[in-house]
This record gives C-alpha cells, sequence and structure tokens, in this order.
C-alpha cells in the first residue's frame, strides 16, 4: 500500500512541478517586450533519495529555483557605453545649436566685417559725400549688433542649460530614492533566501536610466545590496539608503551641483548631465571669450585709426565703435557704434574735406592683428572652423558610441531575451509532461481500486 | 550561440540611417550647397568665410575702379578742351602779333582772348558728382576765383593735396591733379601767360614775349595732363585683372561651398533605394513564432 501512495505522490510532484514551470514560461511570454526584463527558467532536480536497506528510491522531482539568466559583466559594459553615450548625445544637441549662430554667410559677423570695410572702399572716390559716410556708420552698427546678437544667444543658451542641470538634479534624485526602495525589497528576500529576480530586473533599470543622466559606479556589497557612486566616489545610494544631490547658483548665475556641502560639478564625467555641464561651463564660455577678444580687438583698432585723421569739420577722430571694457569679458554683448553723426568720420588726413588719406588707416584694419594673432576675417573663421569641427568631431563620436550600444544591447538580448518560439516549444514540453503524471495519477488510481477491491467482483466506476 | 530574439531595433537603426541620408541629400539638392552648416565641412566652412571676404574686397575694388574712372575721364576732357581754348588763344595771339590790324581789329581779339579766359576759368572750375575736380583735395571749394590784384587775374583757394585709391592688394592710383600744378604753377601759369598776352595786345607792346610764354605754359599743361591719361590706362588694366580675379574667386566658392548637383541627385537615388529595401525588409519580419503553429 505505502508503495502505491508513495508512486502516487511521486506522480504528484511531477504534476506540480510541470504546473510551476508551465507559470515560468507564461511569466516570461507576458513579459516578452518589458524592457529589462530577464527571461526566468524553472530549475528543476531530482528529489532527495530514500535509502532502505540496498534500495534507493526516488521521490520525484523538486523545484530548485526559478532563476534570472543575465550576464553581469554585460550589464556593467551597459551601463558605462550608456553614460558615455548619453553625454555625448546631451553635449551634440547643444553644439549642434551653438553652431546655427555662425552658419550664414551672407549675414552674421563675418559677412558684416566684410560689409564694413566694402563701405570704407567705396567711400576713398568720394571721401565727403554724406551718404557714403552714413552707410559706413550703418554698417558698424549692423556689426555691432552681430556681436551683440550672437553673445546674446550664447548666454541664453547657457541659462536653458542651467534648467537643465536642475531638471537632471530633480530626476537623479528621483532614481536613487527607487533605487532605495528596490534595494530595500531585496534585501527583504535575500533575508529568506528567495531570488528575487524582477526585483533585479528593476534595479538593473533604474541603474541604467541613472547612468543615462550621471557617470556611475555599482560596487556590490553582502547578501545582494549594492552601493551607487559616480566615478568620483560622491555617494548617490548606499544599500537601503539614497543621498539627494542639490544645486546652488554661482556668482556669474551658473546652477552648481552640490552633494551635501561639496561642489561636484566639474567631477561629473558621464551622463547627459556631464555633456550639458560640459557645454555650460567649457565650450560655450570659450566661444564668448573669442568673441569679446574679437570685439574688443576689433573696436579699438578702428578707434584708433579714426583719431588719426580729421573729420569733415577738420576735427580729430572720435570713437566710432564704444570703448570695450578693460576686461575685454562682455565685449561683445555691450559692443555699440556710437557715432550717429557721419560728418564725424575722420576720412581726411590734410584737414581739408575731400581728403581720403586717412581712409587707407582705417582700411588697414582688415589685415591688422586684432585678436589672438589674427586679422579680423581670420578670427572669425577660425572660430567657424572650431565650432564646425567640434560639432562635427561630436557627432562621429555619437555615432560610435551608438553602434557599440547597439551590439551590447543584441548581446544582452541574445542572453536574457525572451524567445517565442523558445516558449512555446518549452510549453509544449511542459504540457507533455503534465499530460503523462496525469496518466500515471490514473493508472495509480485504477491500481488502488484492484486492491481495495481485492476479492471483490466489482466494476470499477 | 543563442539567437538575439530582437531583430527590430537593429532594423530601425538601419532605417534611420538611410532615411537620414536620404533627408542630407535632398538639404544639399535643395539649398544647392554642401556647406549648409560649419560641421558639414569645417575646413571648408572656414575658407568660405575668407572666400566671401575676398569677394566681397574684389567687388569694392571693382566699385572703386568704376567711379575713379568717372572722375578721371571728366577731369581728362576737359583738359582737353582746355588744350583747344589755350590752342585757339595762341592763334589769335599770332593774328595779333602781325603789325597790320587796327585798334577795332586788336579789340576785337582781346574781346575773344577774354572770352577764352572765362572759358577756361570756368573749365577750370569744373566739378564732377557735386565735387570740383581740380582744387586737390579741398573738393567743396571752387579753385579759382576772379582777382583784380593778383597779375594772372584769378587766385587759387584750393590745396596741394593728391588722394589715392586703392585699387588691389598693396596697389594704390593717384586720382587727381591739384589746379596748382595745371593752370597755375610758378612759373609755367596758363592764367598768368593768358592774361598777360591780353594786357600785351590791349597796349599792342610786348606780343612777341607773351605769345611764346603763352605756348610754352600751354605745353607745360599738356605734359601735366598726361597724367589723367596714364590714370586712365591703370584703371582700365587694373579693372580686367579684378574681373578676372572675381571669377577666380567664384570657381574657388563653388568648389568649397557648392553641391554637385549629379552626385548629389546620385546620393539621394541611393538612399531612397536603400530605405525602400529596409522598409520591405521590416515589413516582410513577420513576427511569426511558434505559437501561430500551435492548433
Amino acid at each position: 500500500m505505502s508503495g502505491l501512495f508513495g508512486t502516487l505522490s511521486i506522480a504528484l510532484t511531477g504534476l506540480a512541478v510541470s504546473q510551476q514551470q508551465l507559470a515560468t514560461s507564461s511569466n516570461n511570454v507576458a513579459n516578452a517586450s518589458t524592457p529589462g526584463y530577464s527571461r526566468e527558467t524553472a530549475v528543476t532536480e531530482a528529489g532527495a533519495p530514500i535509502v532502505i536497506g540496498n534500495l534507493v528510491t526516488g521521490t520525484g522531482v523538486v523545484l530548485d529555483k526559478i532563476e534570472s539568466l543575465r550576464d553581469p559583466i554585460l550589464e556593467i559594459q551597459l551601463t558605462q557605453t550608456t553614460q558615455q553615450q548619453s553625454g555625448l548625445n546631451a553635449e551634440l544637441e547643444q553644439l549642434q545649436q551653438l553652431q546655427t549662430n555662425f552658419s550664414s554667410d551672407s549675414s552674421g559677423i563675418g559677412a558684416d566685417i566684410s560689409n564694413f570695410f566694402n563701405s570704407l572702399q567705396q567711400l576713398s572716390p568720394d571721401p565727403s559725400n554724406l551718404a557714403l559716410r552714413q552707410s559706413v556708420l550703418t554698417a558698424a552698427a549692423n556689426l555691432a549688433q552681430d556681436f551683440n546678437t550672437a553673445a546674446s544667444d550664447l548666454t541664453t543658451q547657457q541659462a536653458n542649460l542651467n534648467l537643465t542641470v536642475q531638471q537632471s538634479v530633480s530626476q537623479i534624485n528621483s532614481l536613487t530614492a527607487q533605487l532605495a526602495g528596490v534595494n530595500q525589497q531585496i534585501a527583504t528576500l535575500e533575508n529568506i533566501h528567495v531570488d528575487a529576480s524582477t526585483l533585479v530586473d528593476q534595479q538593473t533599470n533604474l541603474i541604467r536610466q541613472l547612468s543615462g543622466l550621471i557617470d556611475v559606479q555599482v560596487i556590490p556589497t553582502e547578501k545582494g545590496g549594492i552601493e551607487v557612486t559616480t566615478s568620483n566616489g560622491t555617494a548617490l545610494v548606499s544599500g537601503i539608503q539614497s543621498f539627494a544631490l542639490s544645486t546652488q547658483t554661482k556668482q556669474g548665475g551658473n546652477l552648481d551641483v552640490f552633494a551635501n556641502a561639496a561642489d561636484i560639478t566639474s567631477t561629473i564625467s558621464g551622463g547627459s548631465l556631464a555633456g550639458t555641464l560640459e557645454v555650460r561651463d567649457q565650450q560655450i564660455p570659450n566661444i564668448l571669450s573669442q568673441l569679446d577678444q574679437l570685439a574688443a580687438g576689433f573696436s579699438n583698432a578702428i578707434n584708433t585709426a579714426n583719431a588719426q585723421g580729421l573729420d569733415l569739420n577738420d576735427v580729430k577722430g572720435t570713437n566710432i565703435f564704444s570703448t570695450p571694457p578693460a576686461g575685454v569679458t562682455g565685449a561683445a554683448a555691450n559692443m555699440r557704434a556710437i557715432m550717429t553723426d557721419p560728418t564725424l568720420l575722420a576720412a581726411s588726413s590734410d584737414g581739408a574735406a575731400g581728403s581720403n588719406g586717412n581712409l587707407t588707416n582705417l582700411l588697414g584694419v582688415a589685415t591688422q592683428k586684432v585678436a589672438n594673432g589674427q586679422t579680423p576675417i581670420g578670427a572669425y573663421s577660425n572660430l567657424v572652423f572650431q565650432v564646425g569641427s567640434a560639432a562635427s568631431n561630436t557627432s562621429a563620436e555619437v555615432d560610435a558610441a551608438n553602434q557599440i550600444l547597439q551590439q551590447l544591447q543584441d548581446q544582452r538580448n541574445s542572453v536574457s531575451g525572451v524567445s517565442l518560439d523558445e516558449e512555446a516549444a518549452n510549453i509544449i514540453q511542459y504540457q507533455t509532461a503534465y499530460q503523462a503524471a496525469a496518466r500515471v495519477v490514473s493508472t495509480i488510481d485504477a491500481m488502488l481500486a484492484d486492491a481495495v477491491n481485492l476479492g471483490i467482483d466489482t466494476a470499477v466506476q | 550561440m543563442r539567437v538575439n530574439p530582437y531583430p527590430m531595433p537593429d532594423l530601425l537603426a538601419a532605417l534611420n540611417h538611410t532615411e537620414l541620408e536620404a533627408q542630407q541629400a535632398g538639404l544639399q539638392i535643395s539649398t544647392g550647397r554642401s556647406v549648409n552648416v560649419p560641421s558639414d565641412d569645417p575646413t571648408a566652412a572656414a575658407q568660405l568665410v575668407e572666400n566671401n571676404d575676398q569677394a566681397s574686397v574684389n567687388r569694392g575694388y571693382l566699385a572703386d575702379l568704376t567711379a575713379i574712372n568717372g572722375q578721371l575721364s571728366a577731369a581728362s576732357s576737359t583738359l582737353n578742351s582746355v588744350q583747344s581754348a589755350l590752342q585757339q588763344a595762341i592763334s589769335l595771339g599770332v593774328e595779333a602779333g602781325n603789325g597790320t590790324l587796327s585798334d577795332s581789329d586788336r579789340a576785337s581779339i582781346v574781346s575773344e582772348l577774354q572770352g577764352i579766359q572765362s572759358q577756361i576759368l570756368s573749365l577750370a572750375n569744373t566739378s564732377y558728382q557735386g565735387n570740383y575736380l581740380f582744387s586737390g583735395t579741398a573738393t567743396s571749394t571752387a579753385p579759382y576765383a576772379v582777382s583784380g590784384t593778383d597779375p594772372s587775374g584769378v587766385s587759387y583757394a584750393g590745396n596741394d593735396g593728391v588722394n589715392q585709391v586703392s585699387v588691389g592688394a598693396g596697389y594704390q592710383v593717384a586720382v587727381n591733379q591739384p589746379g596748382s600744378q595745371l593752370f597755375s604753377a610758378s612759373g609755367n601759369s596758363v592764367f598768368l601767360a593768358l592774361n598777360e598776352l591780353i594786357v600785351a595786345v590791349q597796349s599792342n607792346t610786348g606780343v612777341e614775349t607773351a605769345l611764346p610764354a603763352l605756348d610754352s605754359a600751354a605745353n607745360y599743361l599738356s605734359v601735366q595732363a598726361v597724367f589723367y591719361g596714364n590714370a586712365l590706362s591703370q584703371v582700365q588694366s587694373q579693372t580686367t585683372y579684378q574681373n578676372a580675379a572675381k571669377l577666380q574667386i567664384e570657381q574657388q566658392q563653388n568648389s568649397l561651398g557648392a553641391v554637385d548637383m549629379a552626385t548629389a541627385a546620385n546620393t539621394l537615388s541611393q538612399a531612397q533605394t536603400d530605405t525602400q529595401a529596409a522598409l520591405e525588409a521590416i515589413s516582410k519580419f513577420s513576427g511569426n513564432s511558434l505559437f501561430d503553429y500551435l492548433r
């Protein structure tokens, strides 16, 4: 009797385990499109055998665990590549916006520098002509306006980036808080020795999102816990506790990122935050500085040249452009064409109204080294090159990073992705196993009926 | 190795790439430019800045050459008229030197000579587009005024200034001669010589010295006037040169920034074909799995 009941319980383990395997497959199929989901397998093993004398009898099948299939090395690589790609992408977007200020040949600073000198050229054969003189002043005003606009667009872009920094920090704090929460749940499950597989998927997903914003390093601790810091060591999450970042406005108006009292802005090296900060704190100030130097150098050179001549009233020439600030900073934003009276243009070298002798000095500024050892057009052309190659180089880097990211993603999918074909095949298998186990139960049921009715002539219902 | 069960992201990435190529080719064709933003070709973009400036400078040279051509031509034809008038005065002087003239004949010669004197004064005070041609750089002041005290009969109110205009790199041309060098140069003044001839004919003495003096002054003027012929020919050859330079600058601009339409059209067509192929490949990806074949 115990033999038959023993066999029954063995068959029952088969039924139970098949059901659980089916549940696992069903879970995989349901989550086939869930981002970051790692497919699960139900790992079975034979039940511990019973030894009676020389007989070793099996006890059926036991579900050992439900395991998530993932490759931790790939996950780390994905995290690192994500932060690189995000940083470059954020930088590229901003650089492409920046370069629109320098994209036109027919308008903008370069064209208007040429127009200014062209107006002086046209004045040369008829230097007392008031209409031609006015053209020079108009060209000067257009040029100053261009410098103002370029500087203003760049500082506006910077200000907008402050907003982006604010938003990024908020998102980071939200993610680290969520991560701490998930860590708490994982810790609870680890304590009772349960595989926290889907929670680990959630954790991985949160880390992935975080790496899109800021550079992260993940250090596993005991019992499935993790510590998340920036690559510089600033703590973001430690086990079940998260540490929020904050922002503070520095003098100059830029928003800096703080971890408690420490300013960590310059240590951020990955994620979109790094790209944003790179443009806000390095690229834009660099371009602004060059614009300022050009504006200041040009204004000073023209003013000096004008002062070497005499105007229509036989008076020494005064300033055509406003005097740039001593430290050059802000020269582009504040450049103005202050001369409005065309008679004040000092074209004359001998005091007579029809003399064009001083125009040679004014025109000579075109070939003078006014900024960074370069002529006005030379300095501007160099600026265009810098802006263009920054965007072009970053674009190539983004393309490369995207390709690597795609390849890593493909590799991860081949390890952890749900294959519907595979799940379908498994389901057939589990169904067959269930049917076989059920048939065993039916057989044992019939045999038990025989045993109970030994010696009695009855029919089985 | 287990196959990646999600091929769609790769297919979509490829589709995105071909669509981007098609867009860029389309943009180039519609703008005619291969460099629309500096990152398209940073080196070419920088060179285009320089090229645009060169084109602007060249336009300035050509505009100036046209302007001074006008000024120089006006001055040159005025001086031709002056020289004709002076020749006329000399003929009259020869006539007056013939001792057989009556008083009334001499009087009529004086009257003609005075007419010529007025004419030359007026010609010397010619202005072109609002500027006096022979005042040096004092172009808003008439060079000559009638003077009752000066033996030449006129006084010079201009200066000695000469304007230079740049018509090429490091190449300047002088564009005027002051009246003080043309008409009233010390020792060679046509005004003085003419006035003295008039006085001589009126008083019927000294014509034999006044006439050669006038002849000499007229010669001097002709020699000085050659300046204008020379300047005009310089302007002409420099205009030819700058027009050739203009073509070169335009060619360079095209090679830097203009798109080769044939190549771009090819690229666009290729990219469109590639996009079509990618779309068809994706659409043929049925997303079938084993589940479709169970029951």
